[in-house]
């Protein structure tokens, strides 16, 4: 079910009143509504895979359960291995199978052997990304010793599978998500309305920012070969504020939804665009896979690797991003990606100025700002487009064309020949900015707590209203569903 | 443990190049701005060089505070 679609506007409902009026009163049967919720929205994709979804809340809650029973750390380590293979191997063989198939064949083609391409049509399932790394984090706390296990298997069973985030996020840790399963909720209504302004928010950011830029983007991504340097420039930066208004807009729901049932959520972005480095930016993007990431591969690698000093540090930093890049798509484009981002630290790591004054340079929180930040901000921001050609390219050749057809456009003087979008798109994008700008110390851009004025809140609400209803773009679907 | 706290903290103002860090026992890296995952190694080779030992990676990575790792410096010596 999408978030954007009618089907979730009918079923968002009923899930809300059974919860709050029928069920008020029952912790226990309130989370076996939740949970037989969110396999009802799982399965309005494809009911066949929710036994994946299954398989990995059994195994992750037999195997948690196991490591802290078990004393001796060899043993430990075998049970942990066996979550951590089970879900790397689901995520293996439905999302990157075909990839190393076809990734062999082409190695040994080159080197003379013929081989046909022999490939499954293997779909992938929606969100598996996102709920294999949720449940490994579990038994990788529990095996250091910095969560416990639950007995409760519907808790469990649910905090795997929440429906707000199970499809793509935010990828919630035990520590804060499992213990809220536990606590009496009462309905909160100042809660529940900022939950709806979140929400709301959400929807504009995706069907009239995100969905607007598709058809642009799309159009110069396909056609790139018939455009000046100019407007294949500007696609891409089109295109970063597609892919944030999409994926931050669909967190915003996320988040949104979950406050509506008494969930608080970790927050997944903190205005990324206003970042004044590429560290501050992985700060500030996708937070909850950075944190992931940092927690569970570069940490532990950059402590093994800690005797080479700088040069180990940026090794894990590399190796990380790499990994990074095949979690968003099994494709040489996404390890291209991954691969720049890791690039993109060397200045931060090997500079003789201390890392910490480079990193510290916190524009968003502060009130007054240095304008001497700005083209950092700018900087930052050309660096991260200049990594999105890769990302949305269909394939690493296909962004490589892309990037030479910049150039050409360059050497041929064709730059200024732009072809424009849509008004809708010139006019909202520099409204987001805007108002992200004024609101950056807050949650989201509707975050509308500290205004008292009712008749200017509910001014607020029908004008964004009335914006997704005259200016929305047909729906489609989120593009991190696909990850 | 308050000996080894006043030789942290002062190892943390230096690596992490901000004076007003005051550490407590309970501290965690969400306290400190600069604390930071790529400054935390930074901060485990300067503990390991400043005490001359060496932690095991195991250890390292189950360190919630300030206070745990004082433990593990504790063990150590």
């Amino acid at each position: 079910m999408l978030f954007n679609s009618i089907d979730f506007f009918i079923f968002l409902p009923i899930v809300f009143v059974l919860y709050w009026m029928v069920l008020n009163k029952h912790l226990r049967m309130q989370n076996v509504l939740l949970l037989i919720a969110s396999y009802i929205f799982y399965g309005w994709w494809d009911w066949r895979f929710l036994s994946l979804i299954l398989m990995s809340t059994v195994v992750d809650y037999f195997v948690g359960l196991q490591i802290y029973k078990t004393e001796n750390s060899s043993t430990r380590k075998r049970w942990l291995w066996l979550s951590i293979g089970f879900n790397l191997g689901l995520l293996g063989f439905f999302k990157y199978f075909n990839f190393f198939i076809e990734s062999w064949i082409d190695a040994f083609n080159s080197i003379g052997y013929n081989m046909d391409y022999y490939s499954l049509n293997i779909i992938l399932p929606v969100g598996i990304s996102f709920y294999t790394f949720q449940t490994m984090s579990y038994s990788l706390d529990i095996s250091k010793n910095k969560i416990k296990p639950t007995k409760d298997f519907i808790a469990f069973a649910t905090f795997v599978s929440f429906f707000p985030q199970l499809v793509a996020g935010p990828i919630e840790r035990a520590s804060n998500l499992l213990p809220q399963f536990f606590k009496r909720r009462n309905f909160d209504y100042i809660m529940a309305v900022d939950g709806s302004r979140q929400i709301l928010w959400g929807l504009f950011k995706k069907i009239v920012i995100a969905d607007n830029c598709a058809s642009y983007v799309n159009d110069v991504f396909q056609n790139y070969s018939e455009y000046s340097a100019g407007t294949l420039v500007l696609g891409v930066a089109v295109f970063a504020f597609q892919i944030y208004a999409d994926f931050s807009g669909y967190t915003d729901i996320a988040i949104g939804v979950a406050k509506l049932f008494g969930f608080q959520f970790k927050r997944n972005f903190n205005y990324p665009y206003f970042s004044t480095n590429i560290s501050d930016f992985w700060k500030r993007w996708h937070i909850s896979l950075s944190s992931w990431l940092n927690d569970y591969l570069f940490t532990p690698l950059a402590i093994d690797l800690r005797n080479y000093k700088k040069y180990g540090i940026f090794s894990a930093v590399f190796i990380t991003f790499l990994i990074s890049g095949l979690w968003h798509g099994a494709g040489w484009n996404y390890i291209v990606w991954g691969g720049l981002h890791g690039l993109f630290y060397i200045p931060i790591i090997f500079s003789k100025k201390r890392f910490s004054s480079i990193s510290t340079s916190n524009i968003v929180t502060k009130n007054n700002v240095s304008y001497n930040q700005i083209p950092k901000m700018l900087l930052t921001f050309t660096m991260v487009c200049f990594t999105y050609i890769f990302f949305r390219s269909i394939n690493l050749s296909e962004a490589i064309n892309y990037n030479v057809a910049i150039s050409e456009g360059i050497i041929n003087n064709n730059i200024f020949n732009i072809n424009l979008p849509d008004i809708r798109i010139i006019l909202f994008i520099p409204c987001l900015i805007l108002v992200e700008w004024i609101q950056r110390d807050k949650e989201f851009g509707m975050d509308l707590k500290a205004i008292n004025y009712i008749a200017f809140r509910w001014f607020i609400y029908i004008l964004v209203i009335a914006i997704i209803i005259i200016f929305g773009a047909k729906s489609q679907s989120f593009i991190y569903f696909q990850f | 443990m308050n000996q080894y706290l006043d030789i942290l903290n002062e190892l943390f103002r230096e690596v992490l190049d901000n004076e007003s860090i005051d550490l407590k026992p309970e501290t965690t890296a969400n306290d400190i701005d600069e604390w930071d995952s790529i400054n935390h190694i930074y901060l485990v080779v300067e503990i390991e060089k400043k005490f001359n030992i060496k932690f095991k990676s195991s250890q390292i990575l189950e360190w919630k505070n300030v206070g745990e790792i004082i433990e593990s410096i504790q063990d150590k010596k």
